[in-house]
């Protein structure tokens, strides 16, 4: 099972880096926060999984989103 | 073993979009995969010498290690704030230079004389 | 000829780099050292009656292992004024209350400047005190369940971010000013150097349990530290997105 979600997680790594709108890349990054917390709740480990899930999906995408809504969002060109 | 060497593909993931990527929000992006990539060795290295999440309950034993769990919870929000600062510097940037490309950046910065 | 030279020298610097990364990683990720688990072994026959809390992570990152919280809180408050300080001498104005406002005419609609439907105002101003609710559970039974000061705080930043972008211009709360963010952040650290201090009259050392001897139970100084670690983290992190959520020009 957790190396199930860990060869997602390079998928997702994988389109996070290499998606031409930013804004894809932030809602992959967001899932990518999403599947790691899973992963923690496995590994029995809940107090990381909460910090992770709230942190990830959360705060972390909210500043990403503020640095890309009032600058430009394409990317390569 | 096989999970050790997955991970060591996403650290290097983490480090070639690091290195490799123009755009400063995609190292950014890396840089956060980086540090996941570190708190999930961790908690999974913690993680195989015990059975049960360590909340002591009655009659709960073979508990899985729970300091790597404690380290890695500051490591977390330390990370979000490395990343928010990151953010901040990369904003200031584009207003000064109105491009993202590092190369852009570091072809005006050192033309133009402040 | 010299296009031929920088690829030559291209190769060689990732080469070079591929290698020094293998070298100093493949050691970690390949060891056949087994985990050691006396740790483990301690913690689990002495974890709760040293320091009273169920919650293992928690005895461990508010007792034996203090330190490491108190320099979190103080990066913590580093990067949250250094990010303050970045956006607000760039030209943005920031929501209102923060920084500078450049253009005075400008009346706020909101606090933040994007189209507004009604989903978006019912959705996370309804949901926004639940969010709260939630995160103040987590900060005050840390000690019983998962849970803690740390998760408690950014469970809490994030309702504070909900209750934000929820709120139409009559009926703001008080939890969005800058001022009372900043105010509780600041008194939240100065709490936690009273607290760590407590512990010395009593001779048991910076950060040591002033209850442990005594009657009471020994849990209730974890209570209190869950809950001063909370606040400020939470306080923290809120002030940064609602200060980002301001209006540009």
């Amino acid at each position: 099972m957790t190396i199930l979600i860990l060869i997602l997680l390079i998928v997702l790594s994988l389109y996070t880096l290499s998606s031409r709108d930013l804004l894809h890349g932030i809602i992959a990054l967001s899932a990518f926060s999403l599947l790691s917390a899973i992963l923690f709740y496995i590994l029995y480990a809940p107090d990381v999984a909460i910090t992770e899930a709230a942190v990830g999906a959360g705060v972390s995408t909210v500043v990403f989103v503020w640095a890309i809504r009032s600058t430009e969002r394409k990317d390569k060109g | 073993m096989i999970e050790r060497i997955l991970l060591i593909i996403l650290f290097l993931i983490g480090f070639y979009g690091i290195i490799a990527k123009k755009n400063i929000i995609k190292k950014i992006f890396a840089l956060s995969i980086l540090n996941s990539s570190v708190v999930i060795l961790f908690i999974l290295e913690g993680s195989k010498i015990g059975t049960n999440a360590p909340i002591m309950e009655e009659g709960v034993k073979n508990v899985v290690d729970p300091i790597p769990q404690a380290l890695m919870l500051t490591a977390i929000v330390i990370g979000v704030c490395i990343t928010a600062l990151a953010l901040a510097i990369a904003f200031r940037l584009y207003r000064y230079t109105h491009t993202f490309d590092i190369d852009e950046i570091h072809r005006k910065l050192h033309d133009e004389p402040f | 000829m010299k296009k031929k030279k920088y690829s030559i020298f291209f190769i060689f610097q990732i080469v070079l780099s591929l290698t020094a990364v293998l070298a100093v990683l493949l050691p970690v990720f390949f060891s056949r050292v087994s985990w050691p688990d006396l740790a483990r072994n301690y913690l689990e026959y002495n974890g709760l009656k040293e320091s009273g809390a169920r919650n293992l992570v928690s005895s461990i990152y508010l007792g034996y292992r203090a330190f490491d919280t108190l320099g979190e809180t103080i990066v913590l408050l580093v990067a949250v004024s250094g990010t303050i300080s970045i956006i607000s001498h760039s030209g943005l104005s920031l929501a209102k209350g923060f920084g500078e406002e450049k253009s005075k005419k400008q009346t706020y609609n909101s606090i933040s400047g994007f189209n507004r439907t009604e989903l978006l105002d019912v959705v996370t101003g309804k949901l926004g005190p639940i969010v709260l609710i939630f995160g103040l559970y987590l900060m005050l039974f840390g000690h019983l369940s998962p849970g803690g000061g740390f998760q408690g705080g950014v469970v809490v930043a994030s309702g504070i971010v909900f209750m934000a972008l929820g709120s139409k211009t009559d009926s703001s709360t008080w939890l969005q000013e800058a001022g009372v963010l900043a105010k509780i952040e600041a008194t939240g650290f100065l709490f936690l150097i009273l607290a760590s201090l407590s512990g010395i009259p009593g001779g048991f050392g910076f950060f040591g349990n002033p209850l442990s001897g005594t009657e009471a139970s020994p849990v209730i100084y974890i209570i209190i530290l869950n809950t001063i670690i909370g606040l400020k983290v939470g306080a923290g992190i809120g002030f940064m997105c609602i200060a980002m959520l301001g209006k540009v020009e």
